[in-house]
């Protein structure tokens, strides 16, 4: 018997021929698949490509009519660029490793409308979620003027914190009261007291050289001690826990005046200072631009991290299980992903820019240098930088753009929409490890009220409308810092003062009538809740204290009858 | 219909030329294209080998058919082994590391967790399933073959195409 199969040679030599064919006929098309696939999971909406050419003779691609989705916006594009020309350098490709020498980028467009949702990402998944969940927790207070009627909708007692909190308190006190009375009962008082009197008539007439009489009452009194001692233990136990409740009880109060304010939410008024105005007006639309600048940077240290440490992936999509695949970098090689540098010709409302990016990938520490980017032309400048280099990252972004037609802001607070014409906006954002920094403005001198037809009138809108219609210049200057996860946003306008001063003159009367109507619906939720647990507390310090005392009473009356009975003796 | 292939298969391999042992590695072999994910560059290797060598193509074919189920049974795991070798053992990174950067070997995936855990399970089996093979052929010919090859339904499935195909690639 042979061990190699001779004559099979061909046949595998012809597979092997085929099988090369075949990739050179369908490359393009695989490319073209891998490549809008890995581009889906990477910005969380669908990659689409019109045709991709694999040119391995020059290690060369060639990507025409790519269209990226918002992830963002469901009927709106992120960007479409005509052609991209990228030069691969071959030999990392033998490592599964792309490194683009130089792309070029022709005819980029940004917030092309679309025909379908291009999303894939749910809103509560991965980073789209988390981003989502940040923007939710900056407050933005709520202003609804456009119907001008100073509604309060119903109350839902579950949104309110005090009859919570007063349950608790009420089922505390009662869970100390059955606490504090089981271990009066365990005392065993009662029984100590009894065998102190059986002494004490014993003792009646005993004679001193009896001595097992007396160490029978030595032994009394020491439980008669013990007792006193154990007593002592809970009356401190009585003592800390009533404080406690105590506390609770007046907090009440605290949670109460929370209570207020989130039902005054339900006003849809904020307060009367301009700050307040500021935020309700374009808060919204402000938190909106700092969530995207936070979920791209957040993308980027995802897919681009800092350290040399071996990096999970969700493994390809097959029938099989995807599994994870584990990147292993190491010093001196190249990255999985480099892109040295980029040449971007784009196109923002109609005017042609130029832009150029540098560094940008999976491997900050291999390559050693942060990704930047950079445009600049009249009226336009851009700025960004991905430093991942260092253990810390820091991410940074400024923009700006002069002289174009800004897109109209709804404003359904205020029941019209603002139409800034051309003016100036800028965005700066700088997030150094969890640490962030961010600013919005739009100015502009030109600017058109248009009022929503829809929608109801009223004479506060009116008002309103008059007060602000009559205005031309537009500042907005939004600003976001603190702690990644408590940051603070502030929101100011040129428009803020005027409609502040507008709504006190018109609707101060009726906005305090309606607060108190607040009030009050909140007093009824919370008055219940809140007599019954107060007098739950007051009532089991009563009892207990009382309890305490009366054995407290009755355990010194019986050891001094003893000590007065052994005045010799002394316990230790 | 598949399982009609499969056990048409069976009849063909267990009645085949080849040895008990060729059978057996051709069966080892096609256990390792069935555990792991088909389209690996190792499997290119599989491949190469159960033709060039001189072992039982119907027993490599047996082998990739029987073991494909227990393989997308077993991803679970796969992935769990895999992920503990290229995450949890802190000695073999070096090793991950250098085959990580050498040329070609990135292109097998052996760093994805469900690759080398079935790849690591399926060349563990290769040996007690060469083994289990052979020993059950070996009894199997010995004692109902020659009854099995006399029926009716022996002599139905020899006469098909693919038993034609099949006799080209017969272990000499």
């Amino acid at each position: 018997m042979r061990l190699f199969r001779w004559k099979a040679i061909v046949p595998l030599l012809l597979l092997g021929a085929l099988v090369a064919g075949l990739w050179i006929l369908f490359a393009d098309r695989m490319a073209k698949g891998t490549t809008e696939s890995v581009g889906t999971t990477l910005v969380g909406a669908k990659v689409e490509i019109d045709r991709m050419h694999l040119d391995v003779a020059h290690s060369r691609v060639e990507v025409r009519g790519l269209t990226v989705a918002s992830p963002f916006e469901p009927l709106e594009n992120l960007l479409q660029a005509d052609l991209l020309v990228a030069d691969l350098e071959p030999l990392p490709l033998l490592e599964k490793k792309l490194v683009i020498d130089r792309l070029a980028a022709t005819g980029l467009r940004f917030g092309t409308p679309r025909q379908s949702d291009g999303r894939t990402v749910g809103q509560s998944d991965g980073v789209m979620g988390q981003v989502e969940r940040w923007g939710q927790q900056l407050q933005v207070p709520a202003l609804q003027l456009a119907t001008g009627k100073i509604s309060l909708d119903r109350l839902d007692p579950a949104q309110l914190n005090t009859p919570r909190l007063a349950t608790a308190l009420a089922a505390q006190a009662d869970s100390s009261r059955t606490a504090w009375v089981s271990g009066l009962d365990a005392l065993g008082t009662q029984a100590a007291v009894d065998s102190s009197a059986r002494m004490v008539e014993r003792l009646k007439g005993a004679k001193l050289t009896d001595v097992k009489l007396l160490g029978d009452a030595r032994r009394t009194l020491e439980q008669v001690k013990r007792t006193e001692e154990r007593l002592t233990a809970l009356e401190r136990s009585v003592t800390s826990g009533m404080a406690t409740l105590q506390a609770s009880a007046a907090g009440l109060a605290e949670a109460r005046q929370r209570d207020y304010a989130l039902a005054r939410g339900l006003l849809k008024l904020p307060g009367l200072d301009a700050p307040d105005i500021g935020a309700a007006l374009f808060g919204r639309a402000a938190v909106q631009r700092f969530q995207r600048a936070l979920y791209w940077a957040q993308l980027a240290r995802r897919y681009m991290p800092p350290g040399l440490l071996p990096r999970a992936t969700p493994g390809p999509r097959r029938v099989r299980r995807a599994g994870t695949t584990v990147h292993f970098p190491r010093s001196n090689e190249p990255p999985a992903f480099l892109l040295k540098s980029a040449d971007l010709s784009l196109s923002v409302a109609s005017r042609g820019y130029s832009a150029r990016l540098t560094g940008v990938t999976s491997d900050p520490a291999l390559y050693g240098r942060p990704a930047e980017a950079r445009g600049t032309a009249p009226g336009f400048r851009l700025a960004a930088l991905l430093d991942h280099v260092r253990a810390t990252p820091r991410d940074t972004a400024a923009a700006s753009l002069a002289d174009v037609a800004l897109p109209s802001l709804r404003l359904p607070a205020l029941g019209a929409r603002l139409e800034p014409g051309a003016g100036v906006v800028g965005f700066r954002f700088v997030m150094q490890g969890d640490q962030v920094q961010a600013r919005w403005t739009v100015t502009s001198d030109r600017v058109r009220w248009v009022r929503d037809s829809a929608g109801g009138r009223s004479s506060i809108g009116d008002v309103v409308w008059r007060a602000i219609s009559g205005i031309s210049t537009l500042e907005v200057s939004a600003r976001l810092a603190g702690d990644l996860d408590h940051p603070e946003l502030a929101v100011g306008s040129n428009l803020d003062r005027a409609i502040a001063d507008r709504l006190r003159a018109m609707a101060g009367t009726e906005l305090a009538a309606a607060e108190r109507r607040v009030r009050a619906q909140v007093d009824s939720l919370t008055d219940g809740p809140m007599s019954a647990a107060r007098s739950k507390v007051a009532a089991l310090g009563g009892e207990v204290t009382g309890r305490l005392g009366g054995q407290r009473a009755q355990l010194d009356q019986a050891r001094r009858a003893l000590e007065q009975r052994l005045p010799g003796l002394r316990l230790p | 219909m598949l399982l009609l292939k499969l056990i048409q298969s069976l009849v063909k391999t267990l009645h085949s030329e080849g040895t008990p042992g060729q059978v057996a590695a051709g069966l080892a072999l096609g256990s390792i294209l069935g555990l792991t994910p088909l389209l690996s560059l190792h499997n290119a290797v599989v491949v190469g080998l159960i033709v060039l060598l001189n072992v039982s193509i119907p027993g490599a074919m047996l082998g990739w058919a029987l073991f494909t189920p227990i393989g997308f049974l077993l991803d679970p795991l796969f992935d769990a082994i895999g992920r503990a070798l290229l995450l949890g053992a802190l000695a073999l990174r070096p090793l991950w590391t250098a085959l990580y950067n050498l040329p070609v070997v990135p292109l097998t995936s052996f760093n994805n967790t469900v690759v080398l855990g079935s790849l690591v399970v399926s060349l563990a089996l290769c040996v007690p399933v060469f083994y289990g093979a052979r020993l059950g052929v070996t009894r199997y010919r010995a004692t109902v073959a020659e009854r099995v090859r006399r029926s009716a339904l022996y002599r139905a499935m020899t006469a098909s195409k693919l038993y034609g195909l099949y006799r080209l690639f017969r272990p000499e």
